[in-house]
């Protein structure tokens, strides 16, 4: 689903590699974390797969999309593969919870029928039901985390890609909602999750990339946030 | 983008930057005013040259007693007789002197009292000084040179005049009129693209979460920048509206009630320019300010707009 080849990254070049010859493989159905301390290249990675960022060398396939290939003018036919979930929530603070996820199916051009109910469908995939009418600020911040995932998930890409999703949360608020990420992967879409919540991590076993100034230095199966040092 | 929500979406975006919007229908309005009295000042120009060319004459001025300078005149004020030449010489001068009249010096005195009558150097100014004339209409009105060399220097002939020349005074004055105009049009042309611009950077600033939710679930750019387009060519009609009934307005009482009654009074020379003109480049002033607008809307959503 998700391919890079020797792919690298710089902002300047006078900078060091933000991404230095990465190889990744997400397969579809997969849920992976992506782990790493801040300046690692876990959100660098991330915005190579949406296209915001072009890599400095190297290959990058998305969805049957070649990256370098494609024509900017084709770039949002990318973006609705790809969900998109990030740690400051990005809710618009003037519509309602369910205009908050209408607004992506508005802006794509669904139908109102569509909009009626695929809305209140997902609001009820990520356990908001009845909160529809909410406004942002009269939300916790995990159930804005859960109106932006609601919203990532409406239009069903295949793959939802989550930057520190839980990073404004606490512990047990940050469970749910990898929790719902979890769901949302059994249900066949492909989870890519950047972070540096080490419980998580560990509570949840699954696949772990841990990044290193740039560097993949560890792809393992049903990891933890550190590798297990035998004795 | 279904259109229902593309309305909702400009609507939204008009309210929220009211003032904005506001001051760019009025530049557009004071813009598009310029250019259209630019534009209708040559067209005056245009509708009167026909008619006033046709109507000018040439007139030989005739010796009084104050003129002695004339070669002509040496002998003092014009006698009979050599009127009687003069008017001879004009019929033979026909096909191209197609009309002729004469005006006695009374009669010129009397046009001269009227027309002065508000000034006190009237009083000054004794009968016999205002000098009695051929009033001369040409076939071909460029040929004035005929007429000045066969009469400057006739006997009892003061002076040969073309009024071709007031006339094209009144057509350069009318002419820089409208340059001014436009010059003054362009340059609130330009301050209506600067406005527009920096109008597209707020306004894109206010709604950089949604634009950037739009592209983020991806939204094509033609649909992310449609909005904002959208709103600039209503902002831009809206001003062309005001602009057009501004002009009418203007053309409506100005030009056709107050100015022709004015002119008409005195000669009852002058065509002016009406409604018709107006209508005539209205099309033009509407169609140039959705093209300014959009045009400057997609340069500045390119530079400030992220798709």
């Amino acid at each position: 689903m998700i391919t890079m080849e020797r792919v690298s990254l710089r902002y300047a070049k006078a900078d060091p590699w933000a991404l230095d010859e990465v190889d990744l493989d997400v397969r579809r159905g997969e849920f992976c974390f992506v782990v790493g301390e801040s300046g690692s290249g876990k959100s660098s990675l991330l915005r190579l797969v949406i296209l915001e960022q072009r890599p400095s060398r190297g290959r990058v396939l998305v969805a049957g999309h070649d990256l370098g290939e494609l024509a900017p003018r084709r770039v949002h036919l990318l973006r609705r593969q790809i969900g998109t979930v990030f740690q400051d929530f990005r809710l618009l603070s003037g519509k309602t919870v369910h205009q908050n996820v209408a607004y992506v199916l508005q802006v794509l051009g669904a139908s109102r029928h569509e909009i009626r109910q695929r809305v209140p469908e997902t609001l009820d995939l990520v356990g908001l039901k009845g909160k529809g009418r909410r406004l942002p600020h009269e939300l916790s911040g995990g159930e804005q985390q859960r109106v932006a995932i609601a919203r990532a998930m409406v239009n069903k890409p295949p793959i939802l890609l989550a930057d520190e999703p839980t990073g404004n949360l606490d512990p047990d608020t940050s469970e749910e909602i990898v929790a719902i990420l979890d769901r949302i992967n059994r249900a066949g879409t492909t989870v890519v999750m950047a972070t540096h919540d080490t419980t998580i991590v560990d509570h949840f076993r699954k696949r772990v990339v841990q990044l290193q100034d740039g560097q993949v230095v560890r792809d393992q199966a049903e990891g933890g946030y550190r590798q297990a040092v035998l004795p | 983008m279904r259109p229902g929500f593309l309305l909702g979406e400009v609507g939204n975006g008009l309210r929220r930057n009211f003032s904005m919007f506001v001051s760019v229908v009025l530049v557009t309005m004071v813009s598009l005013f310029f250019l259209g009295v630019g534009l209708l000042a040559q067209a005056q120009v245009s509708t009167a040259k026909g008619e006033w060319y046709d109507r000018v004459q040439v007139s030989i001025f005739l010796c009084t007693p104050d003129s002695t300078d004339a070669p002509g005149c040496t002998a003092g004020a014009v006698t009979p007789e050599q009127r009687d030449q003069i008017e001879s010489d004009l019929q033979g001068l026909e096909p191209l002197v197609t009309e002729y009249f004469y005006e006695s010096n009374a009669e010129a005195y009397e046009r001269f009292t009227e027309q002065f009558r508000n000034s006190s150097a009237l009083e000054s100014v004794p009968q016999e000084s205002i000098p009695a004339s051929f009033r001369v209409n040409l076939s071909d009105p460029s040929r004035y040179d005929v007429i000045r060399a066969a009469f400057e220097q006739a006997p009892g002939v003061d002076s040969v005049e073309d009024q071709r020349e007031v006339v094209d005074r009144l057509f350069a004055f009318l002419g820089a009129l409208s340059w001014g105009a436009l010059a003054l049009a362009v340059a609130m042309v330009v301050c209506a693209v600067l406005l527009i611009s920096t109008t597209i950077r707020l306004t894109a600033w206010t709604r950089r979460k949604e634009t950037a939710i739009q592209r983020m679930v991806g939204a094509s750019a033609f649909s992310i920048r449609l909005p904002f387009i959208l709103e600039t060519v209503v902002a831009a009609l809206l001003g062309a509206a005001l602009a057009v009934a501004l002009l009418w307005a203007t053309v409506r009482f100005g030009i056709s009630g107050f100015l022709s009654e004015l002119l008409a009074g005195e000669s009852g020379l002058v065509s002016l320019v009406g409604e018709r003109d107006l209508w005539l480049i209205t099309p033009f002033l509407v169609g140039g300010a959705v093209l300014l607008a959009v045009v400057t809307a997609w340069t500045a959503l390119r530079r400030h707009v992220r798709v």
